[in-house]
């Protein structure tokens, strides 16, 4: 990459963002199949864990800790080069797949032992007492789960859901290194074509910005839509004495003039 | 094909030189994202005037980015500004000294610096108001009280999420090779090229960071019973 640029111009960043925007659609792809699968994988990573499988426990535990332990840009390679050699053994030939697959794969994977992590706290965190009491009125197994626990458990984990869509979201940016044309792919190549390097990745930024800013308020209105079985007046009361908490916490006693800003907030 | 179990040893230990490259890029950018991230979040909580609407919009924009885009920003846009402050004030400083390293610490840092800036803020908002008002009863000044009262049970309080973002700074400091700095994943990439043998060294690659990820989350664990020992509960 030669650094001798043009001299930076602020009306380029306007022009690079439309130009960007196509490649809009495979970052998403990106995100949304990985996502999807994530999820499937997460699943079933957190099953042996949440039951306490014997052995299969142990293998989501090496899972977990594998993906978790090492940079997601290494696992790309790892799957770019090393799936197909070892699809090659039982006679599969995956050479003229495309790059994209292994991309969607490889971040599958890796946000399924996040998955893994969130489903497992989600559970954990419906009270046992509930599904008890589901027995006691007559429900099924099933009926319990699917109309008591899952309810609530989804609840729960939005937050870390959105958490994680946006990290996903994020290191999309390096499917670049596989040659795939997403938005930073695409913003290389503009880049080095138009010598306006700045002004491109100031574009690419604010992209990024706005799809994770949306995706916030997006997953922040999903909570709130999930939480409604929780009455308005205990959630006005919890809100307040959260605020309180808060206030209570810290805004007093740390101000530069002692104490005194009781009001505050 | 055959797993070459002789060349993964190999391009370990060939790897094992780029790790000092990697650990400096975590450490500083550690370092000066927790002095970063601790003035954000001294004035977020103060509420400073003026500056508190730019850090809530640093944070909020460095977290809504990826890290390459902070880096690519700061290696192409850094050299502008280096120049044109050096020009105007006639300094012979020009940015082509700026060694390809100096570029990832400085756009870590402030990468890390909006991810710290919430584990401090977490941290600080942990203790309680009470026990800064007891230290207040008994005559410290502010100082004192943070230094003695608030700072070390902040700190304890945040090790579990300061340890965290640690993991992924050092697993950010795998897209310095962007910018041609020689860390784990370039000299992966050097290894494999030159032996055509990919699969292995990644596999090597990814050994040394599994190996690193888990002695941090050990020390952390370790660290944690240490500074959670005054925290017991109980009666006794």
């Amino acid at each position: 990459m030669a650094k001798v640029g043009e001299p930076f111009d602020i009306s380029y960043v306007f022009e690079y963002l439309v130009k960007l925007l196509p490649t809009l659609k495979i970052t998403l792809l990106i995100v949304v199949s990985s996502i999807v699968i994530g999820l499937g994988v997460g699943f079933i990573v957190a099953l042996p864990q949440l039951y306490k499988i014997p052995v299969l426990r142990r293998f989501s535990q090496v899972y977990l800790s594998f993906f978790r332990g090492t940079p997601v840009l290494i696992q790309l390679f790892l799957f770019y080069y090393g799936l197909p050699e070892i699809l090659k053994l039982v006679h599969v030939d995956v050479v003229k797949v495309p790059a994209l697959y292994f991309v969607i794969l490889t971040y599958a994977l890796h946000s399924g032992a996040y998955m893994a992590e969130m489903i497992r706290a989600a559970v954990g965190a419906v009270d046992r007492g509930q599904v008890e009491a589901a027995y006691a009125v007559g429900m099924t197994g099933f009926q319990a789960f699917t109309r008591i626990v899952l309810p609530q458990a989804m609840a729960i984990s939005v937050p870390v859901f959105a958490n994680l869509v946006i990290a996903n979201l994020k290191d999309t940016s390096l499917a670049f290194s596989l040659g795939i044309m997403e938005l930073t792919g695409k913003s290389q190549t503009l880049a080095v074509m138009s010598r306006h390097f700045v002004e491109t990745y100031i574009s690419l930024a604010i992209i990024y910005f706005m799809i994770s800013f949306g995706l916030e308020k997006l997953f922040h209105l999903i909570e709130r839509k999930l939480l409604k079985h929780e009455s308005r007046i205990v959630s006005e009361e919890k809100e307040t004495r959260v605020k309180k908490a808060k206030t209570r916490r810290f805004a007093v006693g740390l101000g530069f003039t002692r104490g005194g800003r009781e009001n505050e907030a | 094909m055959k797993l070459d179990f002789a060349f993964i040893w190999t391009a370990f230990l060939q790897l094992l030189t780029a790790v000092p490259t990697a650990l400096a890029i975590t450490a500083v950018s550690v370092f000066c994202g927790l002095l970063i991230g601790t003035a954000v979040a001294v004035i977020r909580l103060y509420k400073v005037p003026i500056l508190h609407p730019i850090a809530a919009s640093y944070v909020t924009f460095i977290r809504g980015t990826p890290m390459l885009t902070h880096l690519l920003l700061i290696y192409f846009g850094l050299p502008i500004l280096v120049d044109a402050i050096a020009e105007a004030f006639g300094l012979s400083f020009r940015s082509v000294s700026i060694p390809m390293i100096g570029f990832a610490y400085v756009s870590f840092s402030i990468t890390a610096g909006a991810y710290m800036s919430e584990v401090v803020r977490s941290g600080l908002l942990a203790v309680n108001r009470g026990q800064i008002e007891a230290a207040y009863a008994i005559g410290m000044t502010t100082s004192q009280a943070m230094r003695r009262i608030v700072l070390p049970q902040a700190f304890a309080a945040s090790l579990p999420n300061l340890s965290n973002s640690v993991i992924g700074m050092l697993h950010g400091s795998t897209l310095a090779f962007t910018v041609s700095v020689v860390e784990i994943n370039a000299k992966a990439q050097i290894v494999a090229t030159t032996n055509w043998k990919f699969f292995e060294a990644y596999l090597a690659a990814a050994i040394i960071f599994w190996a690193i990820t888990f002695m941090i989350e050990r020390l952390t664990a370790l660290a944690e019973k240490r500074f959670n020992l005054y925290n017991r509960g109980g009666v006794s």
